[in-house]
Protein backbone atom coordinates (compact mmCIF):
# COMPACT_ATOMS: atom_id res chain seq x y z
CA UNK A 1 0.00 0.00 0.00
CA UNK A 2 2.84 2.32 0.93
CA UNK A 3 4.56 1.44 -2.34
CA UNK A 4 1.37 2.16 -4.24
CA UNK A 5 1.04 5.57 -2.61
CA UNK A 6 4.68 6.31 -3.38
CA UNK A 7 4.17 5.37 -7.00
CA UNK A 8 1.08 7.52 -7.26
CA UNK A 9 2.91 10.43 -5.66
CA UNK A 10 5.75 9.87 -8.13
CA UNK A 11 3.25 9.98 -11.02
CA UNK A 12 1.66 13.16 -9.66
CA UNK A 13 5.07 14.73 -9.26
CA UNK A 14 5.95 13.90 -12.86
CA UNK A 15 2.67 15.30 -14.07
CA UNK A 16 3.15 18.46 -12.04
CA UNK A 17 6.61 18.91 -13.50
CA UNK A 18 5.20 18.72 -16.99
CA UNK A 19 2.29 20.99 -16.13
CA UNK A 20 4.61 23.51 -14.49
CA UNK A 21 6.82 23.53 -17.53
CA UNK A 22 3.86 24.11 -19.78
CA UNK A 23 2.63 26.94 -17.60
CA UNK A 24 6.00 28.59 -17.60
CA UNK A 25 6.15 28.59 -21.34
CA UNK A 26 2.64 29.80 -22.12
CA UNK A 27 2.51 33.00 -24.20
CA UNK A 28 2.55 36.10 -22.09
CA UNK A 29 4.42 34.41 -19.25
CA UNK A 30 8.11 33.60 -19.39
CA UNK A 31 9.81 33.49 -22.80
CA UNK A 32 9.68 30.08 -24.47
CA UNK A 33 12.65 27.85 -23.93
CA UNK A 34 14.90 27.36 -26.94
CA UNK A 35 14.30 24.16 -28.85
CA UNK A 36 16.70 21.31 -28.11
CA UNK A 37 15.88 19.14 -31.06
CA UNK A 38 18.39 16.57 -32.17
CA UNK A 39 19.41 16.14 -35.79
CA UNK A 40 17.27 13.00 -35.98
CA UNK A 41 14.22 14.93 -34.74
CA UNK A 42 14.79 17.68 -37.30
CA UNK A 43 14.95 15.00 -40.01
CA UNK A 44 11.62 13.54 -38.84
CA UNK A 45 10.11 17.02 -38.90
CA UNK A 46 11.44 17.66 -42.40
CA UNK A 47 10.04 14.37 -43.75
CA UNK A 48 6.69 15.01 -42.02
CA UNK A 49 6.50 18.50 -43.54
CA UNK A 50 7.30 17.07 -46.98
CA UNK A 51 4.49 14.47 -46.56
CA UNK A 52 1.96 17.11 -45.46
CA UNK A 53 3.04 19.62 -48.12
CA UNK A 54 2.73 16.95 -50.79
CA UNK A 55 -0.73 16.02 -49.50
CA UNK A 56 -1.93 19.64 -49.43
CA UNK A 57 -0.34 20.32 -52.84
CA UNK A 58 -2.05 17.32 -54.42
CA UNK A 59 -5.41 18.29 -52.89
CA UNK A 60 -5.06 21.80 -54.35
CA UNK A 61 -4.01 20.36 -57.72
CA UNK A 62 -7.01 18.01 -57.71
CA UNK A 63 -9.26 20.95 -56.79
CA UNK A 64 -8.02 23.04 -59.70
CA UNK A 65 -7.74 20.36 -62.37
CA UNK A 66 -10.40 17.74 -61.72
CA UNK A 67 -13.20 19.15 -59.64
CA UNK A 68 -14.31 21.67 -62.26
CA UNK A 69 -15.08 18.89 -64.74
CA UNK A 70 -18.42 17.07 -64.31
CA UNK A 71 -18.63 13.28 -64.75
CA UNK A 72 -18.55 11.92 -68.28
CA UNK A 73 -18.47 8.27 -69.31
CA UNK A 74 -16.76 6.12 -71.87
CA UNK A 75 -17.78 2.50 -72.31
CA UNK A 76 -15.64 -0.02 -74.14
CA UNK A 77 -16.91 -3.44 -75.12
CA UNK A 78 -14.60 -6.38 -75.37
CA UNK A 79 -15.49 -8.64 -78.28
CA UNK A 80 -14.22 -11.77 -76.56
CA UNK A 81 -17.56 -13.22 -75.57
CA UNK A 82 -17.41 -16.14 -73.15
CA UNK A 83 -20.06 -18.86 -73.44
CA UNK A 84 -20.88 -20.85 -70.31
CA UNK A 85 -24.04 -22.97 -69.80
CA UNK A 86 -25.61 -21.49 -72.96
CA UNK A 87 -25.21 -17.95 -71.62
CA UNK A 88 -23.15 -15.27 -73.34
CA UNK A 89 -20.92 -13.17 -71.09
CA UNK A 90 -19.91 -9.89 -72.68
CA UNK A 91 -17.10 -8.03 -70.82
CA UNK A 92 -17.19 -4.26 -70.67
CA UNK A 93 -15.22 -1.45 -69.06
CA UNK A 94 -16.59 1.94 -68.05
CA UNK A 95 -14.37 4.95 -67.41
CA UNK A 96 -15.31 8.26 -65.83
CA UNK A 97 -13.45 10.63 -68.11
CA UNK A 98 -14.62 13.65 -66.11
CA UNK A 99 -13.14 14.92 -62.88
CA UNK A 100 -15.95 14.68 -60.34
CA UNK A 101 -17.10 11.45 -58.74
CA UNK A 102 -20.38 9.87 -59.89
CA UNK A 103 -22.52 7.63 -57.70
CA UNK A 104 -24.95 4.86 -58.61
CA UNK A 105 -23.99 4.90 -62.29
CA UNK A 106 -26.48 2.80 -64.19
CA UNK A 107 -25.23 1.11 -67.33
CA UNK A 108 -27.79 -0.44 -69.66
CA UNK A 109 -27.11 -2.83 -72.53
CA UNK A 110 -29.93 -3.51 -75.01
CA UNK A 111 -29.64 -6.37 -77.45
CA UNK A 112 -31.99 -6.26 -80.41
CA UNK A 113 -32.67 -9.06 -82.89
CA UNK A 114 -35.06 -8.47 -85.80
CA UNK A 115 -38.30 -10.31 -85.16
CA UNK A 116 -37.42 -11.23 -81.56
CA UNK A 117 -37.94 -9.66 -78.15
CA UNK A 118 -35.20 -7.29 -76.97
CA UNK A 119 -32.87 -8.45 -74.22
CA UNK A 120 -31.88 -5.89 -71.61
CA UNK A 121 -28.97 -6.23 -69.18
CA UNK A 122 -28.28 -3.71 -66.45
CA UNK A 123 -25.38 -2.91 -64.22
CA UNK A 124 -25.21 -0.45 -61.34
CA UNK A 125 -21.87 0.91 -60.14
CA UNK A 126 -21.83 2.44 -56.65
CA UNK A 127 -18.87 4.81 -57.05
CA UNK A 128 -16.91 5.96 -60.05
CA UNK A 129 -14.27 8.58 -59.27
CA UNK A 130 -12.77 10.86 -61.89
CA UNK A 131 -10.54 8.84 -64.26
CA UNK A 132 -11.54 5.61 -62.54
CA UNK A 133 -12.29 2.53 -64.58
CA UNK A 134 -14.46 -0.38 -63.52
CA UNK A 135 -15.07 -3.63 -65.33
CA UNK A 136 -17.92 -6.07 -65.47
CA UNK A 137 -19.91 -8.33 -67.79
CA UNK A 138 -23.38 -8.35 -69.29
CA UNK A 139 -25.09 -11.71 -69.52
CA UNK A 140 -27.33 -12.55 -72.49
CA UNK A 141 -29.12 -15.64 -73.70
CA UNK A 142 -28.29 -14.80 -77.35
CA UNK A 143 -24.93 -14.02 -78.88
CA UNK A 144 -24.54 -10.23 -78.54
CA UNK A 145 -22.03 -10.10 -81.41
CA UNK A 146 -24.68 -11.29 -83.87
CA UNK A 147 -27.39 -8.83 -82.84
CA UNK A 148 -27.76 -5.07 -82.67
CA UNK A 149 -26.18 -4.08 -79.35
CA UNK A 150 -26.50 -0.69 -77.69
CA UNK A 151 -24.69 0.08 -74.41
CA UNK A 152 -25.21 3.39 -72.66
CA UNK A 153 -25.17 5.09 -69.26
CA UNK A 154 -28.77 5.65 -68.27
CA UNK A 155 -28.24 7.75 -65.13
CA UNK A 156 -25.92 8.70 -62.32
CA UNK A 157 -26.04 10.68 -59.10
CA UNK A 158 -23.70 13.33 -57.74
CA UNK A 159 -22.39 12.72 -54.22
CA UNK B 1 8.53 4.07 -15.96
CA UNK B 2 9.80 0.97 -17.72
CA UNK B 3 10.81 2.87 -20.81
CA UNK B 4 14.48 3.28 -21.52
CA UNK B 5 16.09 6.11 -23.45
CA UNK B 6 18.69 4.98 -25.95
CA UNK B 7 21.73 7.25 -25.97
CA UNK B 8 22.02 7.16 -29.75
CA UNK B 9 19.87 10.00 -31.12
CA UNK B 10 18.93 8.05 -34.25
CA UNK B 11 17.88 5.01 -32.24
CA UNK B 12 15.93 7.20 -29.82
CA UNK B 13 14.15 8.90 -32.72
CA UNK B 14 13.40 5.61 -34.44
CA UNK B 15 11.95 4.33 -31.19
CA UNK B 16 9.79 7.46 -30.82
CA UNK B 17 8.51 7.05 -34.39
CA UNK B 18 7.80 3.35 -33.80
CA UNK B 19 5.94 4.19 -30.59
CA UNK B 20 3.88 6.78 -32.43
CA UNK B 21 3.19 4.35 -35.28
CA UNK B 22 2.10 1.66 -32.80
CA UNK B 23 -0.45 4.07 -31.31
CA UNK B 24 -1.51 5.09 -34.81
CA UNK B 25 -2.22 1.52 -35.89
CA UNK B 26 -4.05 0.74 -32.66
CA UNK B 27 -6.39 3.72 -33.14
CA UNK B 28 -6.55 3.69 -36.91
CA UNK B 29 -7.10 0.04 -37.80
CA UNK B 30 -10.75 -0.21 -36.66
CA UNK B 31 -11.69 2.73 -38.90
CA UNK B 32 -9.68 1.18 -41.71
CA UNK B 33 -12.22 -1.64 -41.79
CA UNK B 34 -15.15 0.73 -42.34
CA UNK B 35 -16.49 0.90 -45.86
CA UNK B 36 -18.26 4.20 -45.17
CA UNK B 37 -14.94 5.92 -44.53
CA UNK B 38 -13.62 4.75 -47.90
CA UNK B 39 -16.69 6.08 -49.66
CA UNK B 40 -16.79 9.35 -47.69
CA UNK B 41 -13.13 9.88 -48.57
CA UNK B 42 -13.81 9.15 -52.23
CA UNK B 43 -16.76 11.51 -52.45
CA UNK B 44 -15.46 14.50 -50.51
CA UNK B 45 -14.56 17.79 -52.17
CA UNK B 46 -10.90 18.90 -51.95
CA UNK B 47 -11.72 22.05 -49.95
CA UNK B 48 -13.41 19.90 -47.32
CA UNK B 49 -10.35 17.61 -47.21
CA UNK B 50 -8.22 20.65 -46.38
CA UNK B 51 -10.63 21.56 -43.57
CA UNK B 52 -10.44 18.00 -42.16
CA UNK B 53 -6.64 18.10 -42.33
CA UNK B 54 -6.53 21.47 -40.55
CA UNK B 55 -8.93 20.31 -37.81
CA UNK B 56 -6.83 17.16 -37.33
CA UNK B 57 -3.72 19.29 -36.88
CA UNK B 58 -5.46 21.47 -34.28
CA UNK B 59 -6.81 18.47 -32.32
CA UNK B 60 -3.41 16.75 -32.42
CA UNK B 61 -1.84 20.01 -31.21
CA UNK B 62 -4.20 20.02 -28.21
CA UNK B 63 -3.34 16.40 -27.45
CA UNK B 64 0.37 17.10 -27.81
CA UNK B 65 0.07 19.79 -25.12
CA UNK B 66 -0.83 17.02 -22.69
CA UNK B 67 1.13 14.05 -23.97
CA UNK B 68 3.03 13.87 -27.23
CA UNK B 69 4.53 10.79 -28.82
CA UNK B 70 8.02 11.78 -27.64
CA UNK B 71 9.25 11.40 -24.09
CA UNK B 72 9.76 15.13 -23.48
CA UNK B 73 8.86 16.85 -20.27
CA UNK B 74 9.60 20.40 -21.40
CA UNK B 75 7.37 21.24 -24.32
CA UNK B 76 7.14 24.88 -25.35
CA UNK B 77 4.27 26.02 -27.63
CA UNK B 78 6.49 26.15 -30.70
CA UNK B 79 7.77 22.64 -30.01
CA UNK B 80 4.17 21.41 -29.60
CA UNK B 81 3.32 22.74 -33.08
CA UNK B 82 6.35 21.00 -34.59
CA UNK B 83 5.51 17.74 -32.82
CA UNK B 84 1.90 17.97 -34.04
CA UNK B 85 3.13 18.29 -37.62
CA UNK B 86 5.30 15.23 -37.07
CA UNK B 87 2.41 13.29 -35.51
CA UNK B 88 0.11 14.03 -38.46
CA UNK B 89 2.94 13.22 -40.90
CA UNK B 90 3.55 9.86 -39.22
CA UNK B 91 -0.22 9.25 -39.03
CA UNK B 92 -0.72 9.89 -42.75
CA UNK B 93 2.29 7.72 -43.63
CA UNK B 94 0.94 4.85 -41.47
CA UNK B 95 -2.53 5.26 -42.99
CA UNK B 96 -0.99 5.07 -46.47
CA UNK B 97 0.87 1.85 -45.58
CA UNK B 98 -2.31 0.31 -44.14
CA UNK B 99 -4.44 1.33 -47.14
CA UNK B 100 -1.83 -0.10 -49.53
CA UNK B 101 -1.61 -3.31 -47.50
CA UNK B 102 -5.37 -3.87 -47.67
CA UNK B 103 -5.42 -2.74 -51.31
CA UNK B 104 -7.82 0.12 -50.63
CA UNK B 105 -5.27 2.13 -52.63
CA UNK B 106 -3.72 0.62 -55.73
CA UNK B 107 -1.97 1.98 -58.81
CA UNK B 108 -5.36 2.08 -60.54
CA UNK B 109 -6.99 4.25 -57.84
CA UNK B 110 -7.67 7.80 -59.05
CA UNK B 111 -5.85 10.67 -57.33
CA UNK B 112 -8.94 12.25 -55.76
CA UNK B 113 -9.96 8.94 -54.21
CA UNK B 114 -6.44 8.34 -52.84
CA UNK B 115 -6.39 11.81 -51.26
CA UNK B 116 -9.84 11.40 -49.72
CA UNK B 117 -9.04 8.02 -48.21
CA UNK B 118 -5.63 9.21 -46.96
CA UNK B 119 -7.04 12.29 -45.24
CA UNK B 120 -9.99 10.55 -43.58
CA UNK B 121 -8.04 7.45 -42.54
CA UNK B 122 -5.18 9.72 -41.48
CA UNK B 123 -7.36 11.30 -38.76
CA UNK B 124 -7.53 8.31 -36.36
CA UNK B 125 -3.96 7.33 -37.17
CA UNK B 126 -2.72 10.85 -36.28
CA UNK B 127 -4.74 10.90 -33.05
CA UNK B 128 -3.28 7.50 -32.22
CA UNK B 129 0.26 8.79 -32.78
CA UNK B 130 -0.37 11.72 -30.43
CA UNK B 131 -1.93 9.45 -27.80
CA UNK B 132 0.58 6.62 -28.20
CA UNK B 133 2.54 7.18 -25.03
CA UNK B 134 -0.43 7.85 -22.76
CA UNK B 135 -2.29 4.84 -24.16
CA UNK B 136 0.41 2.23 -24.51
CA UNK B 137 2.80 2.99 -21.67
CA UNK B 138 2.23 0.25 -19.14
CA UNK B 139 1.46 0.71 -15.50
CA UNK B 140 4.62 0.04 -13.46
CA UNK B 141 2.62 -0.70 -10.33
CA UNK B 142 0.68 -3.60 -11.85
CA UNK B 143 3.75 -4.93 -13.57
CA UNK B 144 5.66 -4.91 -10.33
CA UNK B 145 2.90 -6.66 -8.41
CA UNK B 146 2.72 -9.44 -10.96
CA UNK B 147 6.49 -10.09 -10.99
CA UNK B 148 6.71 -10.06 -7.19
CA UNK B 149 3.84 -12.53 -6.78
CA UNK B 150 5.15 -14.96 -9.32
CA UNK B 151 8.63 -15.01 -7.88
CA UNK B 152 7.51 -15.45 -4.32
CA UNK B 153 4.77 -18.03 -4.57
CA UNK B 154 5.80 -20.22 -7.47
CA UNK B 155 8.79 -22.28 -8.55
CA UNK B 156 10.83 -20.82 -11.48
CA UNK B 157 9.31 -23.20 -14.07
CA UNK B 158 5.76 -22.69 -12.86
CA UNK B 159 6.40 -18.98 -12.65
CA UNK B 160 7.60 -18.93 -16.27
CA UNK B 161 4.58 -20.95 -17.34
CA UNK B 162 2.28 -18.62 -15.45
CA UNK B 163 3.87 -15.53 -17.03
CA UNK B 164 3.62 -17.07 -20.48
CA UNK B 165 -0.05 -17.83 -19.88
CA UNK B 166 -0.61 -14.28 -18.62
CA UNK B 167 0.98 -13.03 -21.86
CA UNK B 168 -1.31 -15.14 -24.03
CA UNK B 169 -4.29 -14.21 -21.90
CA UNK B 170 -3.40 -10.55 -22.48
CA UNK B 171 -3.02 -11.24 -26.21
CA UNK B 172 -6.46 -12.81 -26.28
CA UNK B 173 -8.05 -9.91 -24.39
CA UNK B 174 -6.42 -7.29 -26.64
CA UNK B 175 -7.24 -9.21 -29.81
CA UNK B 176 -10.90 -9.60 -28.83
CA UNK B 177 -11.20 -5.96 -27.71
CA UNK B 178 -9.99 -4.62 -31.06
CA UNK B 179 -11.32 -7.25 -33.46
CA UNK B 180 -14.71 -7.92 -31.84
CA UNK B 181 -16.28 -4.81 -33.33
CA UNK B 182 -14.80 -5.59 -36.76
CA UNK B 183 -15.66 -9.30 -36.96
CA UNK B 184 -19.44 -8.97 -37.61
CA UNK B 185 -19.02 -6.37 -40.38
CA UNK B 186 -19.00 -7.17 -44.08
CA UNK B 187 -15.73 -5.27 -44.56
CA UNK B 188 -13.69 -8.32 -43.59
CA UNK B 189 -15.07 -10.41 -46.43
CA UNK B 190 -15.03 -7.38 -48.77
CA UNK B 191 -11.32 -6.80 -48.20
CA UNK B 192 -10.50 -10.52 -48.19
CA UNK B 193 -12.31 -11.08 -51.47
CA UNK B 194 -10.37 -8.28 -53.16
CA UNK B 195 -6.92 -9.49 -52.04
CA UNK B 196 -4.94 -11.77 -54.36
CA UNK B 197 -3.85 -15.05 -52.74
CA UNK B 198 -0.15 -14.18 -52.62
CA UNK B 199 -0.95 -10.78 -51.09
CA UNK B 200 -2.13 -12.67 -47.99
CA UNK B 201 1.53 -13.50 -47.29
CA UNK B 202 2.14 -9.76 -47.02
CA UNK B 203 -0.80 -9.46 -44.59
CA UNK B 204 0.76 -12.22 -42.44
CA UNK B 205 4.16 -10.49 -42.55
CA UNK B 206 2.59 -7.13 -41.64
CA UNK B 207 0.63 -8.66 -38.74
CA UNK B 208 3.78 -10.27 -37.34
CA UNK B 209 5.88 -7.15 -37.99
CA UNK B 210 3.39 -4.83 -36.27
CA UNK B 211 3.05 -7.16 -33.30
CA UNK B 212 6.84 -7.40 -32.92
CA UNK B 213 7.26 -3.63 -33.32
CA UNK B 214 4.65 -2.76 -30.69
CA UNK B 215 5.94 -5.22 -28.07
CA UNK B 216 9.69 -5.37 -28.67
CA UNK B 217 10.99 -2.68 -31.03
CA UNK B 218 9.11 0.41 -29.86
CA UNK B 219 10.51 0.32 -26.30
CA UNK B 220 7.14 0.48 -24.53
CA UNK B 221 8.28 -2.43 -22.40
CA UNK B 222 11.66 -3.43 -21.07
CA UNK B 223 12.96 -5.88 -23.65
CA UNK B 224 15.44 -7.57 -21.32
CA UNK B 225 12.75 -8.06 -18.69
CA UNK B 226 10.38 -9.57 -21.24
CA UNK B 227 13.05 -11.90 -22.55
CA UNK B 228 13.85 -13.22 -19.09
CA UNK B 229 10.21 -13.77 -18.29
CA UNK B 230 7.93 -16.43 -19.75
CA UNK B 231 8.45 -19.85 -21.26
CA UNK B 232 9.00 -18.43 -24.70
CA UNK B 233 12.25 -16.61 -24.39
CA UNK B 234 12.75 -15.59 -27.97
CA UNK B 235 10.82 -12.47 -29.08
CA UNK B 236 10.30 -14.12 -32.47
CA UNK B 237 8.70 -17.20 -30.97
CA UNK B 238 6.56 -15.13 -28.64
CA UNK B 239 5.39 -12.98 -31.56
CA UNK B 240 4.57 -16.07 -33.59
CA UNK B 241 2.66 -17.75 -30.77
CA UNK B 242 0.76 -14.54 -30.04
CA UNK B 243 -0.18 -14.33 -33.74
CA UNK B 244 -1.57 -17.85 -33.58
CA UNK B 245 -3.65 -16.83 -30.55
CA UNK B 246 -4.90 -13.79 -32.50
CA UNK B 247 -5.79 -15.97 -35.50
CA UNK B 248 -7.64 -18.45 -33.28
CA UNK B 249 -9.57 -15.57 -31.72
CA UNK B 250 -10.32 -14.20 -35.22
CA UNK B 251 -11.68 -17.43 -36.65
CA UNK B 252 -13.75 -18.01 -33.49
CA UNK B 253 -15.28 -14.54 -33.70
CA UNK B 254 -16.03 -14.95 -37.41
CA UNK B 255 -17.79 -18.27 -36.75
CA UNK B 256 -19.70 -16.84 -33.77
CA UNK B 257 -20.94 -13.93 -35.86
CA UNK B 258 -21.96 -16.34 -38.66
CA UNK B 259 -19.54 -14.74 -41.09
CA UNK B 260 -18.01 -18.15 -41.83
CA UNK B 261 -20.04 -21.29 -42.38
CA UNK B 262 -18.92 -24.92 -42.66
CA UNK B 263 -19.99 -24.93 -46.32
CA UNK B 264 -17.80 -21.97 -47.29
CA UNK B 265 -14.68 -22.73 -49.34
CA UNK B 266 -11.44 -23.09 -47.35
CA UNK B 267 -9.96 -20.14 -49.24
CA UNK B 268 -12.64 -17.89 -47.73
CA UNK B 269 -11.95 -19.23 -44.26
CA UNK B 270 -8.24 -18.59 -44.73
CA UNK B 271 -8.45 -15.11 -46.22
CA UNK B 272 -11.16 -13.84 -43.84
CA UNK B 273 -9.22 -15.13 -40.82
CA UNK B 274 -5.95 -13.56 -41.98
CA UNK B 275 -7.62 -10.24 -42.76
CA UNK B 276 -9.25 -10.09 -39.31
CA UNK B 277 -5.99 -11.39 -37.85
CA UNK B 278 -4.29 -8.08 -38.65
CA UNK B 279 -6.32 -5.92 -36.20
CA UNK B 280 -6.43 -8.86 -33.78
CA UNK B 281 -2.63 -9.12 -33.69
CA UNK B 282 -2.28 -5.34 -33.20
CA UNK B 283 -4.80 -5.52 -30.34
CA UNK B 284 -3.05 -8.58 -28.93
CA UNK B 285 0.30 -6.80 -28.93
CA UNK B 286 -1.22 -3.80 -27.18
CA UNK B 287 -2.78 -6.16 -24.66
CA UNK B 288 0.57 -7.78 -23.90
CA UNK B 289 2.25 -4.48 -23.07
CA UNK B 290 -0.67 -3.18 -21.03
CA UNK B 291 -1.86 -6.16 -19.01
Amino acid sequence: MAEAADNRRQDDKTRMTKSDDTQQTTPGALPAKPSHRSLAEWLTLMISMIILSLLVGLILYDWQVNQTRPPAFEITIDNSVRITDRRYYLPFAITNTGGQIARTVQVVAELHFPGAADEVAEQQIDFLSGHEQKQGSFVFTHNPLEGDLMVRVASYRLP
Amino acid sequence: MIERCPTNIWLAELQAILQGSAGGFLFGIPLLYTVEVWSIGSATEPEWLLVVLAVTLVVVWFLTQVEGFRQTLTLNPCEAVLESIEAVGIGVACAAIALLLLQRITFATPLSEILGKLVFEGVPFSLGVALARSTLTNNPLRMRRRVTLSRVTLSPTLSSLRDALVDFDATLIGAVLIAFSIAPTEEVSLIAAALPSLWLLLVIAASLGLSYTIVFASGFTDRAERQQRGLLLSPGTETLMAYLVALTASVTMLVLFRQLHPGDPWQEWLSDTLVLGLPASVGGAAGRILV
